[in-house]
């Protein structure tokens, strides 16, 4: 982004409704266009807010570290440079470098670690804290010549990373990827003498608006791709199965196919990390059955569900494929060698990223490696991502023979085994819940997404009530599946938030949540803060049926109402009290 | 007006949203309110960027105005007619 642009974003009409997003920037310079870059960045990453960013004091890092734990604020940014650490690491101090003080400079920069240690922890508490280590050049400090790594600067970098080893243990802080940094910003084109010099801001433009960009991403999310459909032949692996046959096809040095090999890791792990994997193949299904069970496989054929392989068109396989998963076509990513079949999805499915296996290119599949990490890359691995394919898949068997979601009975779920486990802590707050919020579209009470800090502002309220619930039965466990919270007035329980997974369907959790709030909390009444979204139609059902009408904002729920309509359930429920 | 004139105004109107076309073109640091030294860093900073140019430190004193910005732009870029 140039500045120009960055200017003209922001002088944009500001979102009349919406809460602002407070953003407090921490850095020992003057924050200058990297604020510009920033705001507007953050302007077109929530276009409903009104961004305000706060700088803190020049020259004084560590005063506005400390004072960052005070600040109302929905997120915090760290924006660290070596003269943090020591001004005699930065330009516009003239501190000595004699090999005899550099002690001194080393011994002051583990001060500096202490303290960052000591704050970042308590700011991260209370909400999102975004960090950016240095990125300018190291400055000629030491003795050795710039090619020569001198001990000064190694310990100085020991320094640094021991700060992102304690900063990547807390769960609210996340790191600008120096890497990333590098990638997109090269080293020798991030210093600005001259603006050093002149304002004290020490990046040249692209630099800050690349940091920026980066930052705001991280601030801001995205929501990461839920399912991934591959094709096989000359993409999962080199050859056409048909002609080369089970043995034939390959992926490894000897056949020159290593890079259909690397593919098969970053499925496999994406796979581990609870992405689901689906196939649409044009092929003879019997041929594929066989050739996913060698043995050789790096992606093992179990991991995939379902397999459509057959003649037909791969829209239709892609169709199944997201009605077997139940998410929504803006969550999948199809990769397919020919870009005819590409084209044959994306106009049956729109939202579907559509991209192009590179199969003659080695260094275009490298790159890919890193769009689908992108595409699916997510804070943190949880059980419930372990165990997501198979919860899917045996939900899928006891469907009816046409795969569709089997229509539960009384029958069924007596005999079902089934366990509720309840837990309403808010502290420690599971982060699992946030996810299940903001990622769930069709079992959601009115789409509202939240930020971290806005969630954790809303949950920690004293008058908040939250109800996480986890599901298993006799055919496996489902994991932390619904989430409802709400705040009691008099005899009413206004519910602003009510979630609860795809997967858990049809075994009347919903049914048997509304009850144990009901029993919890003594309420005569529940008050819906239901929002029509156009995704959200099985709660709008689910309401309509117990309410017995169609539900309409603040829609309320009596317990006699409640009586006459509710089905019945057969769920074990357990309270969970240790977190 | 020539293409110079048009995205240097382009310039003056992102960092000064509230002038107008008429006032941009007489614009000057002691007539603009709003136009401080962080300002000036901004609007030559984006100068820079926009003209793919370096403008020198002790030649900024000099430039705070459209007029005389404008006159430095068409000798940098070889456009004095």
């Amino acid at each position: 982004m140039k500045l120009i642009e960055a200017l003209e974003i922001l002088r944009r009409e500001q979102p009349a409704q919406g809460q602002p997003l407070l953003v407090s920037l921490v850095s020992g310079f003057t924050p200058l266009h990297l604020q510009t870059f920033l705001a507007a960045q953050l302007r077109i990453l929530f276009p409903d807010r009104e961004v305000k960013l706060t700088p803190g004091l020049y020259g004084d890092f560590w005063g506005n570290l400390t004072r960052l734990e005070q600040a109302n604020t929905d997120a915090g940014v760290i924006q660290l440079e070596w003269s943090d650490l020591d001004p005699r690491l930065g330009l516009r101090n003239l501190g000595s470098w004699a090999p005899r003080e550099l002690e001194d400079i080393l011994q002051m920069a583990k001060t500096r670690v202490s303290q960052f240690h000591e704050f970042l922890p308590r700011s991260s508490a209370h909400f999102p804290v975004v960090v950016c280590f240095p990125t300018l050049p190291f400055p000629p400090a030491a003795y050795t010549p710039a090619w020569q790594a001198s001990a000064f600067e190694l310990q100085l970098r020991e320094c640094i990373s021991s700060m992102h080893m304690s900063a990547v243990r807390l769960q609210n802080v996340r790191i600008v990827s120096s890497q990333q940094l590098e990638r997109l910003s090269p080293l020798n084109s991030r210093l600005d003498v001259k603006s050093e010099l002149a304002s004290g801001f020490p990046y040249k433009l692209p630099h800050a608006s690349t940091i920026a960009e980066i930052v705001a991403r991280l601030i801001r999310q995205p929501t990461p791709k839920r399912g991934l459909i591959t094709d096989l032949d000359d993409t999962l692996w080199s050859g056409i199965l048909g002609e080369v046959g089970i043995d034939g096809v390959s992926w490894d040095l000897e056949h020159y196919s290593h890079m259909h090999g690397v593919y098969q890791r970053l499925l496999h792990a994406l796979s581990e990390a609870g992405v689901l994997l689906g196939v649409a193949s044009k092929n003879d299904p019997g041929f594929v059955r066989k050739a996913l069970q060698r043995k050789d496989l790096v992606l093992p054929g179990s991991c995939i569900f379902p397999l459509e392989a057959h003649w037909g068109p791969k829209s239709e396989s892609v169709g199944r494929i997201l009605k077997t998963w139940n998410i929504g076509a803006d969550a999948i990513v199809f990769v397919d060698d020919s870009p005819m079949e590409l084209a044959e999805v994306k106009v049956a499915h729109p939202q579907v990223e559509c991209i192009l296996f590179p199969k003659e290119d080695p260094q275009a599949i490298d790159e890919l490696l890193y769009r689908l990490r992108d595409l699916f890359g997510k804070n943190a691995v949880s059980r419930e991502d372990a165990i997501r394919r198979e919860s899917i898949r045996r939900f899928h068997e006891l469907g009816d023979e046409d795969g569709r979601q089997a229509k539960t009975t009384a029958d069924f779920l007596k005999q079902a085994e089934a366990e509720l486990t309840l837990n309403s802590q808010k502290d420690p707050l599971d982060p699992r819940a946030l996810e299940l919020v903001n990622k769930t579209n069709q079992f959601n009470l009115n789409g509202k997404r939240y930020a971290d800090a806005s969630w954790l502002n809303y949950i920690r309220q004293p008058d908040t009530l939250l109800l996480m619930a986890s599901y298993r039965d006799k055919y496996g466990p489902l994991g932390k599946i619904a989430v409802l919270a709400g705040r009691k007035e008099g005899h009413a329980l206004h519910v602003n938030v009510w979630v609860m997974s795809c997967r858990a369907f049809s075994r009347a959790i919903e049914h048997r949540c509304i009850e144990e709030l009901f029993e919890r909390h003594g309420i005569e009444e529940i008050v819906f803060d239901f929002g029509a979204t156009p995704k959200n139609g099985p709660i709008q059902e689910f309401l309509a049926e117990i309410l017995g009408d169609s539900p309409a904002a603040q829609c309320r729920l009596s317990r006699n109402l409640f009586r006459e309509r509710r089905v019945e359930t057969f769920h074990k429920v357990l309270e969970l009290t240790n977190g | 007006m020539d293409e110079l004139h048009v995205r240097l105004s382009r310039c003056f109107s992102a960092i000064f949203p509230s002038l107008s076309s008429e006032r941009i073109s007489k614009a000057q640091s002691s007539n603009v309110e709003g136009w401080d030294s962080v300002a000036s860093v901004t609007l030559f900073a984006m100068i820079e960027e926009e003209f793919g140019i370096e403008i020198e430190v002790q030649d900024m004193e000099e430039l705070l105005s459209f007029e005389r910005l404008f006159g430095y732009l068409q000798q940098k870029l070889g456009q004095n007619r």
